[in-house]
């Protein structure tokens, strides 16, 4: 589904990563390990093609990434970024954006299924009606994590998404992830409760290696 | 009823009146006193030898050398425009240049021939003035619109990637930036309109009422001028920006850094 094989990249003259390759297959759920500067965020940045490798090439539902490619991954993949910027609108008013794109015109995002999503992480749905900045991080997290959860795609990528939430609700969003099987997860956190679950596999970024 | 001719010796009397200036300068030690100085000289050295020029060019009255001088007025206002953005000039004249000819030359033929209904649509009392004011007033808006809508973009990147990465097509997810930019250059221009002949009694009519027009008549062109103002404004900003977007970004839809004059985000 995912395939780095044999990257490099180098910020100036600082190589941050060196020959690294990864292969996750569709359907697996792959939480990436390894401390803050090993190169876990550019990972999701080259797959959505944000940052181009120095060597080495990214295969993406076993098509070769390049400028034409790049636009396929991030209509079928969704990202969600740690600090992401939503911008000075609404709750509602970015839903509603997200959902008038060309891309996601083929969906319906009826109120109920905002409700019911709402719910599951428990937020209320007066927050629909807050301003962005207004919310708390724990909360901006969710509402990010419910945009990629109604945009009903199969590849989730989550940049350290549950950072900002407490220790139930960080299980509450690991096990959801996990327990879907129709899904494939690229995830990076320093959060312990992503790798204390059997579904998801754990990759050594620093050691280019898996972890038994 | 023609206008009273001033002498060019009472004319250097005008100049007199920038003492209060320079003393306000020399008391508050502002450091504008240089600027000052110079931007009056070189105000006055440019008037004169642009007067000369027009008096030639409406005398002559050839619609090739109208045309040619249009595209010297053409090219001084897009470099202009691109100095004060952070985007190297040569990368973006050509579009630039472009969009401002194409935003000035259809309003201005449409007035020449449909409103103003000139006999010579190239006559240069027309063409070369009223495409000056339309030029001057619509520069302001594009050198705003132009610098803003780049300057935010590199300010709020992670915005714009974050809709790339929900599936937002280039145009979907620079659309917000394209709202902001337009809009904040065309804030003035409405802003003049809709203060006009009572804050402001613009250039326009008080040249026509100068040259002994009766003030119907100055209202008539200065409305006129407004409504083709405002027009080529939007026309101009909206054509450069999405001209440029063509040259600044590559085909994964990331900014082009090697266009910009300065590295860093921040200006």
């Amino acid at each position: 589904m995912i395939k780095f094989e044999k990257i490099h990249l180098i910020f100036g003259r600082v190589p941050v990563i060196e020959d690294l390759s990864l292969n996750i297959k569709a359907k697996e759920k792959v939480v990436l390990f390894g401390r803050s500067g090993s190169g876990k965020s550019s990972l999701f940045s080259m797959l959505l093609g944000f940052v181009k490798p120095d060597k080495g090439r990214i295969l993406f539902n076993g098509k070769v990434l390049d400028d034409e490619t790049v636009w396929q991954v991030r209509r079928e993949a969704v990202y969600v970024d740690q600090d992401i910027s939503l911008g000075n609108t609404t709750a509602s008013e970015l839903i509603d954006s997200v959902s008038k794109l060309k891309a996601n015109s083929h969906l319906v995002f009826s109120k109920d299924k905002i409700h019911g999503l709402l719910e599951d992480f428990g937020l209320s749905p007066s927050v629909l009606d807050k301003h962005l900045p207004t919310l708390s991080g724990g909360e901006r997290q969710r509402i990010a994590i419910i945009i990629t959860l109604l945009l009903e795609r199969k590849v989730f990528l989550l940049d350290e998404v549950t950072s900002s939430l407490d220790e139930h609700l960080k299980k509450k969003v690991v096990d959801y992830f996990a327990n879907r099987d129709d899904i494939t997860c690229l995830i990076s956190s320093h959060d312990p409760q992503w790798y204390n679950n059997d579904s998801i596999k754990v990759f050594n970024v620093e050691e280019k290696r898996w972890e038994q | 009823m023609g206008t009273i001719d001033i002498p060019i010796s009472s004319l250097a009397l005008s100049f007199l009146l920038l003492l209060i200036p320079i003393v306000i300068s020399i008391a508050l030690r502002l450091s504008i006193l240089r600027s000052l100085l110079y931007s009056a000289t070189r105000m006055a050295i440019q008037l004169v030898l642009i007067g000369f020029f027009l008096k030639y060019l409406f005398e002559y009255n050839n619609p090739l050398v109208n045309l040619l001088w249009l595209g010297v007025m053409l090219t001084t206002a897009v470099f202009t425009a691109i100095k004060s953005s952070t985007i190297k000039i040569s990368k973006i004249f050509l579009p630039v240049f472009v969009s401002f000819t194409i935003s000035t030359l259809t309003v201005i033929f449409y007035l020449n021939t449909v409103v103003i209904d000139l006999q010579n649509i190239f006559d240069a009392r027309y063409l070369i003035v009223l495409s000056g004011m339309l030029l001057g007033n619509s520069l302001r808006g594009n050198i705003v619109g132009i610098a803003a809508f780049y300057k935010n973009i590199r300010k709020d990147i992670k915005a714009y990637l974050y809709r790339l990465a929900l599936g937002a097509s280039e145009y979907e997810a620079l659309l917000p930036y394209m709202r902001q930019s337009i809009e904040l250059a065309l804030k003035p221009t409405l802003a003049a309109m809709a203060t006009m002949g009572i804050v402001a009694l613009p250039g326009m009519m008080t040249g026509v009422l100068l040259g002994g027009a009766s003030p119907a008549l100055a209202i008539k062109y200065q409305i006129m001028i407004m409504i083709a103002i405002s027009v080529s404004t939007i026309m101009s900003i909206v054509l450069t920006i999405l001209m440029t977007i063509r040259i600044c970004f590559d085909k994964s839809g990331m900014l082009k850094q090697s266009v910009f004059s300065n590295a860093s985000i921040h200006d």
